[in-house]
């Protein structure tokens, strides 16, 4: 019962039995628990403390109750202090921090000069390695003389940096630093902790202002490196390019440490990500306990419909059998908006006993510093008994380890959901995780499969840091920070025939934002670059949504922004834009001024955005034949695209309750793609009416999106689809740039794509005979982002993934969960996605099992990886 | 493939163009204004180990050295000027006024300062001299040129510079990893004085706004002068462009920098001046006001209140009128004159910020040492009275609001209690300073 004591191991078992026991008992069809897997426990693999470590910092540790450390620890300090870049791959609470700080303590403490800089994805997980630092150079105080005085910057102010005689300062710089540190800060923090974000605006283009740093700088430390994939990543890669600009410049050269979660390639993302060699430490020697793994389908409730009970609901009442168990719980939701309602119901069903604190707490990016220390210190010592927490709680901040994690809706990605099941574990006991799916494909896909999600390696990382729209923006950085000289690389390869440094320099100049002078180019524009490039994105040219009527003190309330690509489905005029689950009504997009303007409203629809998009092949890069006959390939394409309306969707029936038209300017975006041609024959044989083949198609581009993203480890928002014609000369790629002024309208070319965000699907009322279908899935970003080669080289799986997700969903004729909605498209759409991936199959439907092999890629990364431990 | 890229590279937005026109062609050499620029200039090219730069001296009898040459710069100017001065700060020949042009005003590490304007008193008169870069390659030549200059004049005066130029060529130095930011014996920031002496006149203390209202007829015109912000577009212009039309908007620049030169050394005669004998300086009621308060922001307050009379008596605005008294009656309290700080406090008393602030002072005045706390009750009753009534007209923004009410809450129950005790209590304590 919540305020009772922490339970003991073999109590624990009987909690967790008792729980799952009763779970199961509710469970009649037998299809709501789909899996409970069971995970021995592991013992820890130890290594000596190394013998460069100095004395007074053994005793530190000693004093921390460390004496020796993990197999995973010492071979990343061992690495690093013989100079290499490491990464260290470890699940949550295995002591990652150690990794780093022990070899950076320790070469401050032999030199007083040296200098590191920690890059920390978030500014409340710097926050949180700055509690621990300080908590150890207290104790290195403690331990050394006492003629030596140590002082570090507290987390509360810059009253400490005063103090005389320091031995080493550590301090966190970030936009929260107040102006008056900052000058102390550059001159004697010997570990400064910031972000990605201060890095690239606050720290690089002022670099003259930190030359102690830069020519002391010895380590790098980059935390939560699988954080850093796609368009971030890809910023990161070109911020890492100018912060060893800059180092190099004041004659320093520094070693990396990094720290990741477990993904499928974290070497070769480190390697992109600081193009150098870097050593991977992953032998986790980390103990854990026994735990189990259990998998919740939410019961359906109308098999028609594919409609299941609310999983907000389910992981309330899961939560609940915990909780009333006393096991201490800490429950994931998506959004902060399902945090708060399940907070909600937790605390209505768990009050605090007469005279002491809320047992069940939310934790999620809001809360002040305070709250959440508070938060981290109830769980640590048992006061709380259950947390609900957004994905804050996912990343490395220090909470020890619970009885149970119950996870509301799929992560995302396989690699966060082992992150969050870490959360549970104890060193003794019996701990449990419970995923319970929601009614989105990717949930279902794994809630109906939980033997892929147990066999699989995590996700791979991608990121493109030759992007040339993100290049260019951060070229421009880099030329404000020091002059580009030809004899500089920037990472780039320099071939002939490829995108090279002088070329691009050469193109900056044209564009009048360098000057070349003395053979080096020059910043000139009086504007100052890394102000207008915004790492989250690709540019930073965002609308902003702002409410008019809730007024703060008589002006207006910017509620949230969305970035250019989305806005025009999002933040059209007349659309309902959700924010927060508050339903509000766009009563004015200012396009110019990239400013809508909302009011809050109460209707039973939501809105769904008609987008016509059209795909140009610019350059195939790559084209292979496949089974079919079809043609799996990728390459460089033009995606034109225009919302010209939108239908209103009512909930719950996704009847289409009415439809407005919308004038909005045409958007043009150069990106990659990937496609599969289904070629003639394979169209031909098909047993369906034109309308069918045609929801049939647009059906399966619903299913294999929601699989890529699943594969690439990528936000829905990242992949687009369109289905279009394939050009008329198929061996002949089109390589003749478009003429601006006279788009060619060729009737082939425009073949439409009704797009909808979510539930895409045919527009019914325009059947079109497909001669010869493309099936576009492009990165949704200028310029590409690095998703169409993998998808291109992983074709096999990705249809025999979307062949097991469409075929094991128990709806009758299609649903979200795989191909969009029945009743908005054909009746047999289902039926017909279907046939055509049995003629895209090798061995027609009944193999799918060992896809992976005849991919012939991705086979050692993918099936000789072992299962992830917790 | 090489189409291709360019095709791609046409399309993005990081690309799109940031200026008009055509860029220049040659990348190596200077720009196509440099040997025409200097001609039009008569500027000589000058060169160092570092390299050529360009070099434009001129010499002006207007401002006139003569403010200096009567050995009016005393150590009670000084200490009125820049308080921490060193002694070289003294001789005015040690004095050398900088003012830069910039490709920008946000700093950082890619903004560069391609003209660096420098004077110094010669000969009765002003001697200016202009290092230009013909191109950023100039860069180190220029700054070595600016390091010889300073070492031959170590006393920096500026306008503005303390924030804003010396912090941005200390970062050009530390760019050029060769060349040693030079030593200053001494940085006077004339706008700090400015401020103190002009604000409650002029509002704004620009240069610009300095040189028309108090530096009084002045030889040379700002009427057609390049505007600030065009600035670092005419050197970029310069630098990328074969259009002569840009030689002419540097020369523009050239001349709007020796102006600021000569406007920074007027300004500088200008002020000590006023600092050499602000007892017998013939001025106006806001400028003495203004000297009034530098004088007492720098401790020097039996001065300042000869000033502060001056001033009311001239006949201030009523706002500056009911600041000066406030601040007088401060001084007076310190100077221990009661009689003149209470009838000071007693004119101004009223809703607005000083008004509520003599109020107080009034009310600590009775209980504290007239001993009439029933006159200290009803002042503070008043006081918070026309406060809320301040409050309700939106005449106080909420946070002073809260805090005087705070304050004045206090006294009342202070006082309420103080009035219970017997009369023979409360004078056998010992009398309070004024200053609790």
């Amino acid at each position: 019962m919540p305020g009772s004591l922490a339970v003991r191991p073999k109590e624990t078992l009987q909690a967790v039995r008792d729980a799952l026991d009763q779970l199961s008992a509710r469970d009649r069809t037998g299809e709501v628990i789909t899996r409970i897997e069971h995970i021995p426990a592991r013992a820890a693999e130890w290594a000596p403390m190394p013998a460069w470590v100095l004395p007074e910092l053994v005793a530190a540790y000693r004093a921390k109750g460390i004496t020796q450390l993990y197999a995973h620890q010492a071979a990343t300090a061992e690495g690093a202090h013989a100079g290499k870049n490491m990464v260290v791959v470890t699940p949550t609470a295995s002591g990652k921090t150690l990794c780093y700080n022990l070899p950076v303590l320790n070469a401050v403490l032999e030199n007083t000069d040296t200098r590191a800089l920690y890059l920390f994805p978030t500014k409340a997980l710097a926050q949180d390695q700055l509690a621990e630092l300080y908590d150890l150079s207290q104790r290195l105080e403690l331990s050394s003389e006492p003629s030596t005085d140590v002082a570090t910057g507290a987390p509360t102010g810059p009253a400490k940096i005063q103090r005389a005689g320091q031995r080493f300062g550590v301090f966190t710089y970030d936009g929260d630093t107040p102006s008056d540190a900052r000058r102390a800060i550059r001159e004697r923090g010997h570990i400064v902790l910031t972000n990605p974000d201060m890095l690239h605006t606050g720290i690089l283009p002022h670099h003259t202002k930190w030359t102690r740093l830069f020519e002391n700088l010895r380590f790098i430390v980059v935390d939560e490196l699988h954080t850093y994939r796609g368009v971030f990543g890809s910023h990161l890669a070109n911020v890492l390019r100018r912060l060893r600009r800059i180092a190099n410049f004041y004659g320093s050269d520094p070693v990396f440490i990094c720290s990741s979660a477990t993904i499928a390639n974290p070497g070769e993302l480190a390697a992109r990500l600081l193009e150098k060699p870097v050593e991977v430490a992953d032998r986790n020697g980390a103990p854990s306990a026994e735990k189990f793994f259990v998998f919740y389908n939410p019961p359906v409730v109308n098999r028609f419909l594919g409609i299941r009970r609310s999983y907000i609901n389910e992981t309330s009442r899961v939560a609940d059998e915990f909780l009333r168990r006393g096991m201490q719980t800490l429950v994931f939701a998506n959004s902060r908006l399902h945090t708060e309602v399940l907070l909600t119901y937790l605390q209505r069903a768990h009050p605090p006993a007469p005279g002491s604190k809320e047992p069940v707490r939310g934790y999620r990016g809001g809360y002040l510093p305070s709250e959440r220390r508070e938060i981290e210190r109830g769980l640590r010592d048992g006061a709380i008994r259950g947390v609900v927490s957004t994905s804050a709680l996912e990343l490395g901040i220090d909470v020890g380890s619970l009885d149970a994690v119950v996870m509301a809706g799929y992560p995302g990605t396989i690699a966060s959901t082992w992150q969050r099941a870490g959360r549970a574990g104890r060193r003794s006991g019996t701990s449990c995780a419970v995923l319970v799916a929601s009614s989105a494909p990717l949930d279902q896909y794994i809630v109906r499969h939980p033997e892929y999600f147990l066999s699989r390696a995590p996700e791979h990382a991608y990121i493109q840091p030759d992007n040339l729209e993100i290049l260019l923006n951060h070229l421009k950085c880099a030329a404000f920070e020091l002059p580009i000289s030809p004899d500089e690389s920037f990472g780039l390869p320099g071939g002939s025939g490829e995108i090279n440094l002088p070329q691009l320099c050469a193109h900056l100049e044209q564009a009048g934002y360098l000057h070349r002078s003395g053979g080096n180019w020059h910043w000139t524009q009086e504007a100052y670059p890394a102000d207008t490039v915004s790492l989250r994105s690709v540019t930073s040219d965002n609308f902003i949504i702002i409410d008019q009527t809730a007024s703060v003190e008589g002006g207006a309330e910017v509620i949230g922004e969305v970035d250019f690509s989305s806005a025009l489905t999002t933040v059209h005029p007349k659309a309902i834009y959700l924010h927060q689950g508050q339903q509000y009504h766009v009563d004015r997009l200012d396009f110019d001024q990239r400013k809508a303007y909302v009011r809050p409203v109460a209707v039973d629809h939501y809105t769904d955005a008609i987008r016509y998009t059209q795909v140009r092949i610019l350059e195939t890069a790559a084209e292979d034949a496949a089974p079919g006959p079809a043609l799996r390939s990728h390459g460089d394409v033009v995606v034109r695209s225009q919302v010209v309306g939108f239908k209103k969707i009512k909930f719950f029936t996704n009847e289409n309750i009415g439809a407005g038209k919308l004038e909005l300017p045409e958007n043009e975006m150069h990106t990659t793609s990937y496609w599969i041609t289904l070629e003639r024959p394979l169209v031909a044989s098909l047993p369906f009416t034109i309308s069918e083949r045609q929801s049939g198609m647009f059906g399966l581009l619903h299913a294999l999106e929601s699989m890529a993203t699943l594969l690439l480890m990528c936000d829905r928002r990242d992949l687009g689809t369109a289905i279009g014609e394939r050009p008329p000369a198929p061996s002949a790629p089109a390589v003749v740039p478009p003429e601006p002024e006279a788009p060619e309208r060729a009737s082939v070319e425009l073949q439409v794509e009704v797009q909808a965000e979510g539930t895409s699907s045919p527009s019914p009322d325009a059947p079109q005979e497909f001669y010869e279908p493309n099936l576009y899935l492009y990165d949704a970003y200028p310029g590409g982002i690095g998703f169409s080669a993998p998808l291109h080289e992983r074709h096999a799986l990705l249809l025999a993934r979307t062949s097991e997700l469409i075929r094991s969903c128990p709806c009758e004729k299609g649903c979200p969960s795989c191909v969009g909605p029945a009743g908005d498209s054909s009746e047999r759409a289902k039926e017909a996605a279907l046939a055509i991936l049995d003629k895209l199959s090798p061995q027609g439907s009944a193999s799918e099992r060992n896809w992976d092999s005849e991919t012939g890629i991705g086979q050692t990364e993918i099936e000789q990886t072992e299962r992830i431990p917790f | 493939m090489s189409s291709q890229i360019d095709y791609r590279l046409s399309r993005l937005a990081a690309l799109r163009p940031a200026f008009g026109g055509s860029p220049r062609t040659m990348s190596s050499e200077l720009p196509f204004g440099a040997a025409a620029l200097a001609e039009r200039l008569g500027a000589s090219i000058e060169s160092n180990q570092f390299g050529e730069h360009l070099r434009l001296r001129r010499w002006h009898d207007h401002p006139p050295s003569s403010a200096f040459d009567c050995g009016a710069l005393g150590n009670g100017v000084m200490a009125l000027l820049h308080p921490s001065a060193a002694p070289q700060c003294l001789d005015p020949s040690q004095w050398l006024f900088l003012d830069t042009e910039t490709t920008g005003l946000c700093g950082g590490s890619g903004t560069y300062a391609f003209l660096i304007g420098l004077a110094w008193w010669e000969a009765g008169g002003l001697q200016v001299e202009q290092l230009f870069i013909r191109d950023y390659s100039e860069e180190h030549a220029a700054l070595e040129a600016l390091a010889a200059r300073i070492a031959e004049r170590p006393v920096l005066v500026t306008f503005n510079g303390r924030t804003f130029d010396w912090p941005l060529l200390e970062t050009r130095y530390r760019m050029t990893r060769k060349i040693a930011a030079p030593q200053l014996a001494s940085h006077i920031d004339l706008l700090h004085p400015a401020r103190q002496i002009w604000r409650p006149k002029l509002g704004s203390v620009r240069l610009i706004e300095l040189e028309n209202q108090v530096l009084g007829q002045l030889p040379w015109q700002r009427g057609n002068d390049i505007p600030g912000m065009l600035i670092p577009q005419a050197y970029f212009q310069y630098l990328r462009s074969e259009a002569p039309s840009t030689i002419e908007a540097l020369v523009q620049v050239f001349r709007h920098n020796e102006m600021d030169l000569r406007g920074l050394a007027a300004l500088s005669s200008k002020i000590v001046e006023l600092l050499a004998q602000p007892e017998s300086i013939e001025s106006d009621a806001l400028e003495l006001f203004g000297l009034s308060r530098l004088l007492r922001r720098r401790g020097s307050g039996s001065r300042a209140r000869g000033i502060y009379e001056r001033a009311l008596g001239a006949g201030l605005p009523a706002e500056a009128d009911r600041t000066a008294r406030r601040e007088l009656a401060s001084l007076a309290k310190h100077d221990g004159d009661l009689t003149r700080a209470t009838s000071l406090w007693t004119e101004i008393l009223g809703g607005t910020r000083d008004g509520l602030d003599a109020y107080e002072q009034l009310a600590m005045y009775y209980e504290h040492y007239a001993r009439q706390p029933r006159r200290a009750q009803d002042l503070a009753r008043k006081a918070m009275e026309t406060l809320q009534q301040a409050q309700t007209a939106g005449h106080i923004e909420p946070a002073r609001y809260r805090r005087v009410h705070a304050r004045l809450e206090h006294r009342l129950a202070r006082l309420s209690r103080c009035d219970l005790r017997p009369a023979s209590r409360r004078a056998a304590r010992a009398p309070r300073t004024l200053l609790d």
